[in-house]
């Protein structure tokens, strides 16, 4: 009687792991798809596109992208915005994060009330004046055009605070009773402990400003100023034309940094994510 | 005592003020600016505005466009909510309590997708759904399909972008459902264990309830952020067609803006819409206590 009810909860468990895998499948086999496809001539995307292994594996797509946009200037655009973002954002998240947790001030929870609440405006409610000031400052079609809004982020202030909740209260109040100024708490001692959290909070603000699409279209209309999502979305024809195999290529140009970082940082990176959901 | 309190003042100016100076210029005073709009007829360029008073609202609930654009609006949500929401929901339930091993792979597999641009996300579905050559039509023809269209009809359309969606925060937000059900004490479920209570019923009656905060979180969160998300697959793939049968208020308010340059009703739209995102955080702040309050 025992035995048949392990069995009957194995069977069931199993049916479950079935269902998961399949999410799995549904998830990645497109990327997969996308990868193996950008090593295909078009003929083969077409009529053997559900093969995994190219049949005649070619780098052409590669070869015609970087003929027909200056793929490396859109690389480093990218990277060199994200890379001010994320450095603007951390920034100011620890500086804020830290006059939270370690000043006392009148109106602090109004204040902090406040920052939070950013998180629930729609960039639709911005967008105009943005591009006007943008404009006016002379910075459409430059990378510090699309970081200047962005240089303070939220949820980076909301996660900073509560990384910086491990740090023992004793151990601060100890070394400001030495009348040690704050800058130096925070770049001595306070940093170096939250340095893994830095990282991945790090790691996702880059990962989310490399993918960043509606702002920056906004703002990066030359073409020699574009960014990779913004130059994937030339490739993509609403009409049907796209070419498939092309677009695949510049894709997977795209997916390569993300899934570096995440390969080297996943656990740091899936526990900042867990913990911004936690009060 | 004076002088350190003095000092204390400018520190937390000094430490607050490049937050504060970010967010007043580049939310804030925008905010405030995009209010003034609304009540103008502008184009963006020209030097003169005209005054019209609601006549930007007014609109909104007369012109037949908008009223479709906001039942598009109502649809893309009560989707999100099931997609984004009621999915991984149900799918964190499975691995937290059905499932005995594997549960820290899936969490790894599932948030792939969470780290790709939604514009990659939108090229991989315009080809998988390819009414002519992609693989979803090719099955179908195998078995004598054929696969509509379905950048012709608006709600298939929608129900598309909103898959388009739901692949790339399917991970996020089951990572954050099931560090919520970590939080439910193991010894509650070893308890009805024990008693040998139905599982269904011990996630009814305990899990449930105990992680409200946070499943209202990512409920609010799917809403919020989604109908954010959904703006690059439709401004990729249909560009709000076929006769705004896509569209959103959020893309109608960027269609007014930048394509239409009508901006007095972009920004009634987008105050609109700010308007129901702000009622969503009180909700927010109502349901998950807490959450806002701790630093008194």
């Amino acid at each position: 009687m025992k035995g048949e009810r392990a069995d009957m909860n194995k069977l069931k468990e199993s049916g479950w792991h079935f269902l998961l895998i399949v999410i799995c499948l549904v998830l990645l086999l497109p990327v997969l798809f996308m990868i193996s496809n950008s090593f295909k001539t078009l003929q083969d995307s077409y009529h053997s596109m559900l093969q995994i292994i190219p049949a005649h594996p070619t780098l052409n797509n590669y070869l015609t992208l970087d003929k027909q946009i200056s793929l490396l200037r859109i690389i480093w655009n990218t990277f060199f915005m994200a890379t001010i973002v994320t450095i603007g954002k951390i920034v100011t998240g620890l500086l804020s994060a830290y006059a939270f947790k370690y000043f006392s001030f009148k109106g602090k929870k109004l204040i902090y009330f406040a920052f939070i609440s950013t998180i629930f405006v729609p960039f639709t409610v911005v967008m105009i004046p943005n591009f006007l000031v943008i404009s006016k400052l002379n910075l459409l079609n430059t990378a510090l055009g699309v970081a200047l809004p962005q240089l303070c982020d939220a949820t980076g202030i909301m996660l900073f605070l509560k990384a910086m909740d491990k740090i023992p209260n004793s151990l601060i109040e100890s070394v400001r009773i030495d009348d040690i100024p704050a800058y130096k708490i925070l770049k001595d001692i306070v940093v170096p402990i939250l340095r893994p959290n830095i990282i991945s909070i790090g790691a996702i603000f880059f990962i989310n400003s490399w993918n960043e699409y509606v702002w920056p279209t906004l703002i990066l209309k030359d073409k020699n100023s574009f960014t990779l999502p913004l130059a994937l979305q030339n490739y993509i024809s609403s009409e049907g034309g796209t070419n498939f195999p092309l677009a695949m290529a510049l894709s997977t140009i795209m997916i390569i940094v993300p899934l570096l970082i995440y390969l080297i940082f996943q656990r740091y990176i899936l526990n900042s994510i867990s913990s911004s959901g936690l009060k | 005592m004076n002088n350190r309190n003095k000092k204390n003042k400018v520190l937390t100016i000094a430490y607050l003020f490049p937050t504060a100076l970010i967010l007043l210029v580049f939310i804030i005073a925008p905010i405030i600016y995009t209010f003034y709009l609304s009540f103008f007829n502008w184009n963006l360029i020209a030097p003169t505005k005209d005054f019209v008073g609601l006549e930007n609202y007014l609109s909104i609930f007369t012109d037949p466009v908008n009223r479709k654009i906001i039942l598009n609006t109502v649809f893309y949500i009560l989707l999100l909510l099931v997609l984004n929401f009621l999915v991984p929901y149900f799918i964190s339930i499975i691995v937290k309590f059905f499932i005995s091993k594997m549960q820290t792979a899936y969490k790894i597999i599932f948030f792939i997708p969470s780290l790709f641009s939604l514009v990659v996300g939108a090229m991989l579905f315009s080809w998988i759904m390819n009414p002519v050559s992609g693989p979803v039509a090719f099955f179908m023809r195998n078995l004598g399909l054929t696969l509509p269209n379905w950048t012709n009809s608006g709600a298939m359309a929608v129900v598309v972008i909103c898959l388009i969606t739901n692949w790339k925060v399917f991970g996020y937000n089951f990572v954050l459902l099931l560090t919520g059900l970590g939080s439910v004490p193991q010894n509650i479920i070893d308890a009805t264990k024990m008693d040998s209570i139905p599982k269904w019923r011990m996630i009814w009656d305990i899990v449930f309830p105990l992680n409200k905060s946070i499943a209202f979180y990512v409920l609010i969160l799917t809403i919020v952020q989604g109908l954010q998300y959904v703006f690059t697959p439709i401004s990729v793939i249909t560009q709000g067609g076929p006769y705004y049968g896509s569209s959103n208020a959020l893309y109608h308010t960027y269609l007014n803006a930048f394509v239409l340059y009508k901006t007095g009703n972009a920004s009634a739209l987008a105050i609109v819409t700010f308007v129901i995102f702000l009622v969503l955080l009180y909700l927010e702040i109502k349901f998950v206590e807490g959450r806002t309050s701790r630093y008194e």
